[in-house]
């Protein structure tokens, strides 16, 4: 069990995360939603260890192999295959296992293209397989399909629920999307200003939230959809 | 015109030797420096970042004073005979010229190295894999500091006048024997020696816009 | 159009009246000298009393020998005050002066390490010191700058048949005087300097070898002619010119360096 007690996070005197209590299950699987600015990123990045909270305390990450997809994740200026090869550190069959990760995200045919000249959803996808080559007990995803094309999308969900049967990982990611969260989370969280206001299983908070401020953001994005 | 005056070409060949040893010293320093401010966070970091650019804009003059005074025969490595040589003015260009890189050394690795530290840490690369990685990304444009670093150290006159001396067949570099010559009133030869910096100058300007393009072609494309 | 063209009298007009107004002599005089008759200070020492005497005004400019001459023949000057005969005379073979007048001289010095291994000290001439200096291999620095100091030192290594160009005990710094008994102080090494820059200087270096023949250090004034630059200021540099035999400046430069240094820095010409 992952717990964050009394996080706060400040960058130059304003808060942009307070979480007086929270707790993430193990195999479980966590959408997180909310509109730009609401803290999804702040959160998985402390989750990840790449941002320390000001003050407070995460426990139960230690010890615990965490996988982690940035935002905006690094292509490195050699080919596809060796930068999904990076993750795997010397492994003895790392071509292989990276073959076989970028055929399950459709890299298949630029597997020998550069790194640093994909487009931007090629490199997101590139990143997803680098980061699913190896199993862990966490997963970690800010907004993994932020890039990528409609036609590619069932394909890398598909991919993902695979992963997370397999390993029985505690998946936490982000998303613009309401829809992808239905898809892919058991459990979603709605977050604003910093705040998480809801929580609750994927069906129940879309068909009926709570908070009027949930209740604003869905009927919002149902206009959209 | 310049082939048949071994004067001339002695000179170039000084000015060359000192600008060639005086970049690559700067660059074995100025570049872990920069790679140290720019790829991590760490206390301390705001006031090495100010204290390098100050020594960035130190003025040529201030540093060949200070090499002066250490090296005079009254200064504290007076005993190594080091003023008026090849050495002393190799020893001024690296106080002018390692901060400059170090500096654009920074600047190029801040650039990339949040978005690499991220992504590594993520697939659990770290320590000095992790820099090797944002060192090997981050070479192109480093050349582009050394160059830059090489233009400054060959057009440089103020300091190594003081502490090279403009000395005939030992320390007489492009650019004092110009201002030497000028003083003279000889301006054929100092009118020569300039358009020997300048082609040498467009040359390095040419080798740096290149860089730049090709690595602007290596991120959009 | 009628009164445009009006107009345009009216204003020329206007110019020429005041051209007549400002034209009469020239007042000023433009004096091209070498850095060390400069940074002797004699000059500004000179000029106001000159400047009142005469109501002409005084520009000075300074620069190296070779480049104080070069002003006489680009039109920059009026008047020249310097101090290499050999220069000084291959400047008039070309024809730009209307007179040259030497009017002052003084001695250059040897100076070097107290402890004087070439044995400088005593000799009789410059010549014999220089010889000294060779034979015993002890280091020379030479300002190597065409100055009237260098071109002075060149004679003497002609007259001795030496050249030293390229000797290892031989260095020439291509600068001015002060730099030069810089790297000479750092160096421990001999050179020719004008006595005055030698006394401002601050070194540990002795003034080893002074006032001997060989080493004797003429000033010229040269005015130069209208014939090349026809708005050359020849009256202005004549005025300097008289106002130098006058018993005000011949006086005022026999005392010139007594109060700092105990001793004349410059002597009339007779």
């Amino acid at each position: 069990m992952i717990v964050l007690r009394d996080v706060v996070q400040q960058f130059g005197g304003r808060i942009v995360l307070e979480i007086p209590e929270l707790q993430f299950v193990p195999g479980k699987r966590y959408g997180l939603i909310g509109e730009n600015g609401s803290g999804k990123t702040t959160l998985i990045r402390m989750l990840a260890g790449t941002s320390k909270p000001t003050s407070g305390r995460i426990e139960g990450l230690e010890g615990k192999k965490v996988g982690y997809l940035p935002q905006s994740p690094y292509a490195f200026s050699f080919s596809v295959l060796q930068n999904v090869a990076l993750a795997l550190n010397g492994h003895g069959d790392a071509k292989e296992i990276a073959q076989k990760a970028l055929v399950a995200v459709g890299m298949e045919s630029l597997m020998d293209a550069r790194g640093d000249r994909l487009s931007g959803g090629e490199a997101q996808r590139m990143a997803l397989a680098r980061v699913l080559v190896r199993a862990y007990d966490v997963l970690l995803l800010d907004e993994p399909t932020s890039s990528t094309d409609v036609r590619s999308m069932d394909l890398i969900e598909t991919t993902l629920k695979e992963y997370v049967q397999k390993t029985q990982c505690t998946l936490i990611f982000s998303t613009h999307s309401p829809a992808q969260a239905l898809r892919l989370a058991d459990e979603v969280l709605y977050l604003e200003k910093g705040r998480v206001v809801e929580q609750g299983l994927a069906e129940t908070l879309f068909h009926s939230p709570q908070d009027e401020r949930t209740k604003a953001f869905l009927r919002h994005w149902s206009l959209n959809s | 015109m310049f082939g048949a005056d071994p004067e001339l070409r002695q000179i170039i060949g000084v000015t060359l030797r000192m600008s060639v040893l005086s970049t690559l010293i700067s660059a074995l320093i100025g570049i872990p420096w920069g790679v140290a401010m720019g790829a991590n966070q760490f206390k301390g970091k705001a006031i090495l970042s100010r204290i390098t650019n100050t020594l960035m804009g130190l003025p040529p003059v201030v540093a060949g004073l200070i090499v002066f005074l250490i090296l005079s025969r009254s200064g504290p490595l007076g005993k190594l005979s080091l003023l008026y040589s090849v050495p002393a003015m190799v020893i001024a260009q690296v106080v002018l010229i390692s901060p400059i890189i170090a500096g654009m050394t920074s600047n190029i690795v801040s650039l990339r190295a949040p978005s690499i530290n991220e992504t590594c840490a993520g697939i659990g690369i770290s320590g000095w894999k992790r820099l090797w990685l944002t060192i090997k990304e981050c070479r192109i444009p480093f050349v582009t500091a050394v160059l830059a670093g090489f233009g400054r150290s060959i057009a440089e006159v103020g300091a190594v006048q003081m502490v090279g001396g403009n000395i005939q067949f030992k320390t007489r570099v492009m650019t004092t024997a110009i201002m030497m010559q000028t003083n003279m009133g000889r301006f054929e030869l100092a009118v020569a020696l300039g358009v020997v910096l300048l082609i040498i100058s467009f040359v390095i300007n040419s080798l740096v816009h290149r860089v730049q393009e090709q690595t602007q072609r290596d991120r959009t494309a | 159009m009628k009164r445009f063209a009006l107009l345009l009298v009216c204003v020329g007009l206007l110019f020429s009246a005041a051209a007549c107004i400002m034209e009469p002599e020239n007042k000023v005089i433009q004096m091209s000298t070498t850095t060390s008759v400069n940074d002797s200070g004699l000059m500004a020492y000179l000029q106001p009393v000159f400047e009142k005497d005469s109501g002409y005004s005084l520009e000075i400019t300074s620069a190296g020998t070779g480049a104080a001459i070069e002003k006489g023949r680009t039109g920059d000057a009026d008047i020249l005050l310097v101090h290499s005969k050999s220069q000084e005379e291959a400047f008039i073979g070309e024809g730009f002066e209307e007179t040259r007048i030497p009017f002052m001289y003084n001695f250059f010095v040897i100076v070097g390490p107290a402890d004087d291994p070439a044995g400088v000290a005593g000799k009789a001439t410059a010549a014999d010191a220089f010889q000294a200096i060779v034979d015993s291999g002890s280091p020379f620095i030479s300002r190597g700058d065409e100055s009237g100091t260098n071109t002075k030192e060149k004679a003497i290594w002609t007259s001795i048949n030496v050249d030293p160009t390229g000797q290892a005990w031989y260095e020439s710094t291509g600068s001015g005087m002060g730099a030069t008994l810089t790297v000479a102080n750092e160096k421990q090494a001999y050179t020719i300097s004008d006595k005055a820059t030698f006394l401002a200087h601050e070194n540990t270096l002795s003034l080893l070898l002074e006032e001997t023949d060989d080493m004797k250090n003429t000033y010229s004034v040269i005015a130069i002619s209208t014939k090349r630059f026809a708005d050359t200021n020849v009256e202005g540099a004549q005025a300097f010119i008289d106002w130098l035999k006058t018993d005000t400046a011949r006086k005022m430069i026999a005392e010139f360096g007594v109060a700092e240094y105990g001793e004349p820095l410059f002597f009339n010409m007779d």
